[in-house]
């Protein structure tokens, strides 16, 4: 959807990590499509799509990166967090393992994403209920405790799929706005030329910020 | 493998490939000896002639099919004389062709024996040169190198209709031939399989090819045999370990990927087909395990089975929808270890795309986009103006051999060709990987931002491709390789 709305207000970059098999694809696909495939193919590498939403009446238009799961690949795929300001660390709620890898994800983020990223926790599969392995207040806990937010989300039966999109681009709107940061695109001027300017949310004096992260 | 064969072969291949392998003179260059006969492999005369000796040689350089171009594979020669013997070539036809007034469109009409008819309507009569990508039977490429080939016959590369019906029939019976001759020569195999390998021979074409078969027909029942019990041996060592500790976690990747690799295609939901390749992937996996397993190597197996398959199945069944399980065990097992064995062969040639940070695909991304910038600069001025790098798109195209952006049928058209080519799965997939990409410059040139360019590279539109596509995409290919593999300063701007 709307992937030639070329006017926008504000163009962030946000990247889907998380273990293999989790959902990313799908989150991404429903997000942006509206579209779930029981058996999508692995993503090799990385995929991309964008949607714009409406925060503030503003036009955002996200660039989401959707990067593939498997260990081999970190290190090729590290090198598109580079100007990502958010990020979704997805889990699978019906497999453990998946949810104690978040830490090293969040690790992978700490050395190659910028320091001021906004993280968002996000245990998918919720509608697989009679298999949940992850307690939903364990995993909220931990969050709070790594200053991330939270949501559970089912890309197949679309739950939650649109709202942590849009809390995760409206916190990152947030920050940025309150920044003042140097170009706020004036009206008609967004050409994709500025793919580099967008990435004004992290700026090193924000006190407030840095604790979130770290 | 290849040292089986007693000398008469020996003798026999050099009649037929004009240009030798091993050769080590460079054709193309003055070599200042005297020019030697070389319509026949007669007596000891080798293949010291060069290049353009031998274009004045022949009446008509154009080729009348892609057989003869995997000849050329081995050859250094310079862009200069390339460029200089295509203009040649390309004078003579537009003197032919204005003398001849013939009219392009009759061109469905001329069988391929008519030699004089067909001095290759529908090419440019002039300015063309090597870098036109329209000229997919380029000047330069194009050129008769069978010394045993009497007359020269003329046929553009890419003649349609009739004649078409009748080079498959002789096609046919060449690979009928040939595969039945007690001791095979490999490289004539090679020559007759780089345009497409009839669906009938395929599979044992590509054993061969592959490495897995022997050349020499009598052996081959024993190294199958042979080659089948030691994987099943494998299965038996190994296969248990997939629950150890240290094996889990491949495991695990594998059966998750599995299901979902090509989830379109009934035949790979079956449970004994699903089974097969985890064996495979896991077996490989642990033996070798500087790589191990890798996302994307599940798809190149695919192709192996679906056309090994073909031996066990009849009648033309679909084979998307062969059901397995009605299939004897032992043919099963027997399709699994060849599938095994071809594709560990395949990987053998490029295990650097899979170990540790992917260094074989960091390397091949940058000869890409410097090959890019060198044939199609203004495509690749664009893509760089917006801000795309070639590792966003083409990491794909070569972790996974273009399976990703090709339907199966072309992916098997195009292995026939790689399993030809000397490096076809490391170093010609390059090239195709630059034809592939150009050949969707306008289409690329129209888009005028990031995000339109990038859903157009992850989405090419080839549905809808079949033989004749893949056919002009490896010509194409071929006449890059031509021009810039063996003249590796042509890509020194790179470092």
């Amino acid at each position: 959807m709307g992937t030639k709305d070329d006017e926008y207000d504000y163009l962030f970059k946000v990247v889907l990590i998380g273990d293999s098999g989790v959902g990313k694809s799908n989150l991404l696909s429903r997000f942006t499509r509206n579209e779930f495939n029981l058996e999508s193919k692995s993503t090799i590498g990385v995929e991309f799509a964008t949607r714009s939403i409406q925060v503030d009446g503003k036009t955002i238009k996200a660039q989401i990166w959707d990067t593939a799961g498997q260990e081999r690949y970190r290190a090729i795929t590290s090198a598109y967090y580079r100007g990502a300001v958010g990020a979704l660390l997805v889990y699978d709620i019906a497999k453990h393992l998946t949810y104690e890898n978040v830490e090293r994800w969040l690790k992978e983020l700490r050395d190659h994403a910028d320091n001021n990223i906004v993280i968002m926790l996000v245990g998918n599969k919720s509608d697989l209920r009679h298999l949940r392995a992850v307690p939903t207040d364990e995993a909220k806990a931990f969050a709070e405790k790594n200053n991330l937010s939270f949501i559970e989300t089912s890309a197949l039966d679309s739950t939650n799929v649109e709202t942590a999109f849009q809390n995760i681009l409206t916190e990152i709107y947030k920050i940025v706005s309150q920044k003042q940061i140097r170009d706020s695109p004036d009206d008609e001027n967004s050409p994709s030329n500025n793919v580099q300017t967008i990435t004004v949310a992290p700026t090193d004096n924000s006190a407030d910020k840095k604790q979130k992260c770290c | 493998m290849m040292c089986d064969s007693p000398i008469e072969v020996h003798k026999d291949s050099k009649k037929h490939s004009f240009w030798r392998t091993d050769m080590k003179s460079v054709p193309g260059r003055s070599m200042g000896s005297p020019r030697k006969d070389v319509s026949r492999g007669a007596g000891g005369a080798k293949a010291k002639d060069s290049f353009k000796d031998f274009q004045e040689e022949t009446k008509d350089a154009w080729d009348d099919g892609d057989d003869d171009l995997i000849q050329m594979a081995n050859i250094r020669m310079s862009l200069r004389d390339v460029q200089h013997t295509a203009l040649q070539v390309i004078n003579k036809h537009s003197q032919q062709q204005q003398q001849q007034e013939e009219d392009v469109s009759n061109h469905g009409d001329h069988s391929p024996e008519s030699a004089q008819n067909n001095s290759a309507p529908g090419t440019p009569s002039n300015g063309t040169h090597p870098g036109t990508p329209r000229s997919a039977n380029g000047p330069g490429v194009g050129v008769r190198l069978n010394s045993h080939h009497n007359v020269p016959s003329a046929t553009p590369l890419h003649l349609r209709q009739k004649p078409v019906q009748d080079r498959q029939n002789s096609k046919v019976d060449k690979f009928k031939t040939l595969l039945e001759t007690p001791h095979l020569d490999l490289d004539e195999l090679k020559t007759i399989s780089w345009s497409g390998v009839p669906k009938q021979y395929r599979q044992t074409a590509w054993k061969i090819l592959s490495g897995y078969l022997p050349p020499t027909l009598d052996r081959r029942t024993l190294t199958l045999e042979r080659k089948r019990q030691e994987y099943y041996n494998f299965i038996q060592q190994y296969y248990e370990t997939r629950h150890h500790e240290v094996h889990q976690e491949t495991f695990r990747q594998i059966a998750i990927d599995i299901p979902r690799m090509s989830p379109l295609i009934p035949i790979f939901q079956q449970s004994t087909v699903q089974k097969i390749f985890e064996r495979i992937l896991f077996i490989w996996a642990i033996r070798h395990p500087a790589s191990g397993y890798v996302q994307g190597i599940n798809d190149l197996v695919t192709p192996f089975f679906v056309v090994f398959l073909t031996e066990y199945i009849h009648n033309d069944v679909e084979i998307e929808n062969c059901a397995l399980g009605n299939l004897p065990e032992e043919q099963l097992g027997a399709l699994e270890a060849d599938c095994f064995w071809c594709f560990s062969k395949l990987l053998d040639g490029i295990q650097d795309n899979y170990t540790f940070a992917q260094p074989g695909i960091q390397l091949k991304v940058d000869a890409l986009k410097h090959l890019i910038s060198r044939i199609d600069a203004k495509l690749h001025q664009h893509l760089m103006q917006h801000n795309v790098e070639y590792l966003q798109f083409t990491f794909r195209w070569m972790n996974n051999l273009l399976m990703r952006e090709l339907p199966l049928r072309c992916v098997i058209r195009l292995w026939d060709t790689y399993m030809s080519e000397a490096e076809g799965f490391a170093s010609f997939h390059l090239y195709v990987c630059a034809a592939f990409l150009s050949r969707f410059s306008q289409d690329l040139l129209r888009e005028n931002d990031f995000h339109g360019l990038m859903l157009m590279l992850q989405n090419l539109p080839t549905h809808h491709w079949d033989n004749e596509e893949i056919g002009l995409l490896l010509a194409e290919a071929y006449k890059l390789k031509y021009m810039f593999a063996d003249a590796p300063k042509h890509l020194d701007k790179k470092r």
